[in-house]
């Protein structure tokens, strides 16, 4: 049971958006769909509730195998929630909850539905605010307000278009905080979530699905695609901050393999990984957390890096610098004082690497190997 | 260049329109913003923190108090004489124009040779990374580089002494967001001119900034570096807007060196207490996640949390903790703990404050 798609195509104008997606849920699962602006996250999400139709064609989607790429968004028992929050601005907060109770088919008692909002209400921290109209209310308490419609329905699956976007970074981390815990409590359905925020994605999801160019590049459950990126697109987006790239060059010495990145910084390569390694450049991927300016394990390669810029995100430092020729981004767990221009030393843990293919820029391995 | 002064500064909207019993928009603010520094004003939306930039600016004159530039009383000037330039949220360029006419037009205004100003435009294109687009027009541009030009066209005057941003990445699409912010910060830098720079995004602010105001409901409630605000904050406002998660601020009581919460008592040492110097007395806790021990074992000492939430944030993971039975609801303690360890909802976990991150604080002030 749960949702499947098959070869969906969706196109507008001449222009294609979606190419050729079939992917599968299972109930339970909190599937997102991470991707930049642009790059068909909301379409897919739209084709899936039934909001768009996908192309005439071979594409067709599934609830609990019952097909219904022709029933309509009404008659499917979904709740949608927008990046925007909409709210009735001239009802109280408990009526703008209630509201979804009181046109649904099957009818409620008054009573029925009072328990229904105070439950949904106490479950997103709304309950001192039912008498209050939204207007009233903060934006992170206007959004919870058209999660809490969405929820109050009971419906089997609940989509979500990036609904922490116009939220400023306290809000959105309070709420991200809550929606973990409040889908916790829902494992029946299937919650289907867009978004561009990989922390959103990182989260909350259970499986990521990773869009570029109207395709799904990679799917996966969470664990798998954060550790095992299987392209650099993915590897690059999918980290927070982003991920850092150099150029290697993979040389013998004696009868050793040995990553080069410059005279100073060979990394010796395990012999398990030799048999991947046939080509002569490739891309090494290293994550901002494995750069910092303390060290983490005694392997740790120690550089120097001359600071260009400090960010403070969150209750972390993010520590922009060169080392050489190269510009990296590390990252220190706490929020530090550095100063623009001082050389510091850098440590960066080499098996947390991961090798792409230069060409093809697919993940060939990791360097500390499979797990 | 110059160095920026308010002096006991308050307005009130109201003054005008003759009410007796005022509400102030800004009251009592007393700041100095150093030259060639960058500043910024951080605060939740209606905080009056674009109330206190048009005083600055000269688009307001204050109710009381005195606007000082280079210790010159500059209050009654306007925003021209003060020589302050401006960037709002929306980019303010002529559409019609080129990108280099945009850049000259200020110039152009003051009737400097051509030759002049075609230098002048040129080391400010550089600066802004516009050089290769002179002559495009400012149309075809993407809002990112409209807004740089916004900014060129307040930094291309030489006798502009400071440049205020009031919320300048508002319309910015999100991808080119980080990017712009990392450039406004390195332009900021090479031209050493002093900066302040509005947002209610704690995120813009701590980068941009060396020095960070935070202001609420009118009022300055704290001043200093982002690491300043984060490791000594003056209140649990800003121990808990400061940070993500935010410091975690607890209601307790302290009798003696006991201090009681909900459910469970820490000891304080003496050389604390001696120094709080009240005896007995309600205050809040207030201590960071990333400051608390999480065991998953019991040992003396320890405090017994439920896990309620599970975050995983890539390289750490931030737990959500409830009493046990949920006697107290809002109890909730926030913990950072490694990503290696696995954790699930139910489990319990045992905690140790350790006594060199705790703050306290007394009506809504730290007292230790």
């Amino acid at each position: 049971m749960g949702i499947r798609i098959k070869n969906v195509n969706k196109s507008f104008g001449k222009h294609l958006v979606l190419d050729n997606i079939s992917l599968e849920f299972k109930d339970g699962d909190f599937v997102s769909f991470l991707a930049p602006t642009g790059s068909g996250k909301t379409t897919l999400l739209r084709v899936i509730a039934g909001l768009e139709k996908p192309d005439k064609g071979q594409g067709r989607v599934f609830y609990d195998d019952v097909d219904v790429t022709n029933i309509s968004v009404r008659e499917r028992n979904i709740a949608m929630v927008y990046q925007d929050f909409i709210n009735y601005p001239s009802m109280t907060v408990y009526e703008n909850i209630a509201s979804p109770l009181k046109v649904s088919k099957n009818k409620m008692s008054a009573k029925e539905i009072d328990k229904k909002v105070r439950e949904v209400a106490e479950l997103l921290s709304l309950s001192d605010m039912l008498k209050h109209y939204p207007s009233e209310t903060s934006g992170g308490q206007q959004q919870r307000i058209a999660i809490a419609r969405a929820l109050v329905k009971d419906t089997k699956y609940i989509f979500l278009d990036e609904p922490l976007a116009n939220l400023d970074y306290k809000l959105r981390e309070e709420l991200r905080g809550q929606l973990k815990e409040t889908f916790s409590y829902n494992k029946k359905g299937i919650i289907i979530y867009a978004t561009a925020d990989p922390l959103d994605a990182l989260i909350l999801s259970s499986h990521v699905g990773f869009l570029h160019h109207g395709k799904i590049l990679q799917y996966d459950i969470l664990d798998k695609i954060y550790n095992y990126p299987q392209y650099i697109e993915v590897a690059s987006y999918f980290s927070n901050p982003t991920m850092n790239f150099l150029e290697v060059n993979l040389v013998k010495e004696n009868n050793d393999y040995f990553l080069k990145v410059t005279e100073e910084i060979k990394i010796k390569v395990d012999n398990k990984l030799k048999d991947k390694l046939n080509k002569k450049e490739y891309l090494l991927g290293i994550r901002a957390q494995a750069i910092r300016p303390n060290r983490q394990t005694k392997n740790d390669i120690i550089i120097k890096g001359l600071v260009e810029l400090v960010e403070v995100v969150g209750s972390d430092t993010e520590l922009h610098f060169k080392y050489e020729d190269f510009p990296l981004l590390g990252l220190s767990q706490k929020i530090e004082n550095y100063q623009i221009g001082n050389t510091i030393d850098i440590f960066i843990d080499p098996s947390k690497f991961y090798i792409f293919d230069k060409d093809t820029k697919e993940l060939v391995c990791r360097m500390e190997g499979e797990k | 260049m110059a160095r920026i002064e308010l002096k006991d500064v308050s307005h009130s909207f109201e003054i005008a329109e003759g009410k007796e019993k005022l509400e102030w928009a800004v009251k009592d603010m007393n700041i100095v913003w150093e030259d060639g520094t960058a500043n910024a004003l951080l605060g939740p939306s209606g905080c009056g923190k674009t109330t206190m930039l048009n005083i600055v600016s000269g688009l307001l004159t204050p109710s009381k108090g005195k606007v000082y530039i280079d210790g010159k009383d500059v209050t009654e000037l306007s925003t021209r004489e003060r020589h302050i330039a401006q960037v709002f949220q929306f980019p303010v360029i002529y559409d019609s124009m080129n990108v280099y006419n945009n850049l000259a037009f200020p110039l152009v205004n003051m009737k400097l040779p051509k030759l002049k100003i075609k230098e002048k435009v040129r080391k400010i294109a550089k600066i802004l990374g516009l050089i290769d687009y002179l002559d495009t027009p400012t149309s075809k541009l993407n809002s990112a580089e409209k807004q740089k030009i916004s900014l060129g066209r307040g930094i291309v005057r030489d006798d502009t002494l400071a440049i205020l941003l009031d919320e300048p990445l508002t319309v910015i699409d999100p991808k080119m967001r980080g990017k712009l912010r990392r450039q406004l910060k390195i332009i900021q830098r090479e031209l050493n001119i002093t900066a302040i720079y509005v947002t209610h995004d704690q995120h813009e602010a701590l980068t941009f900034a060396d020095k960070v105001a935070v202001v609420k409901a009118g009022r300055l409630v704290q001043i200093g570096s982002p690491h300043e605000l984060y490791s000594n904050p003056e209140s649990p406002f800003v121990g808990y807007f400061i940070g993500s998660p935010g410091m975690n601020i607890l209601d307790a009581k302290l009798k003696g060196q006991t201090l009681s919460l909900n459910g469970f008592k820490i000891e304080l040492s003496k050389s604390i207490t001696d120094k709080i110097g009240i005896e007995n007395s309600e205050c809040q806790l207030g201590i960071r996640p990333e400051e608390i021990i999480t065991n998953r074992e019991k040992t003396t000492g320890t405090i017994p949390f439920e896990v309620a939430i599970i975050e995983n944030m890539g390289s750490y993971k931030i737990l959500t903790l409830v009493r046990k039975n949920g006697s107290d609801r809002n109890l909730r303690i926030k913990t950072r703990v490694d990503i290696i360890t696995s954790y699930f909802k139910g489990d319990m976990v045992y905690l140790e404050f350790p006594e060199e991150y705790l703050k306290i604080f007394k009506d809504n002030h730290k007292i230790y």
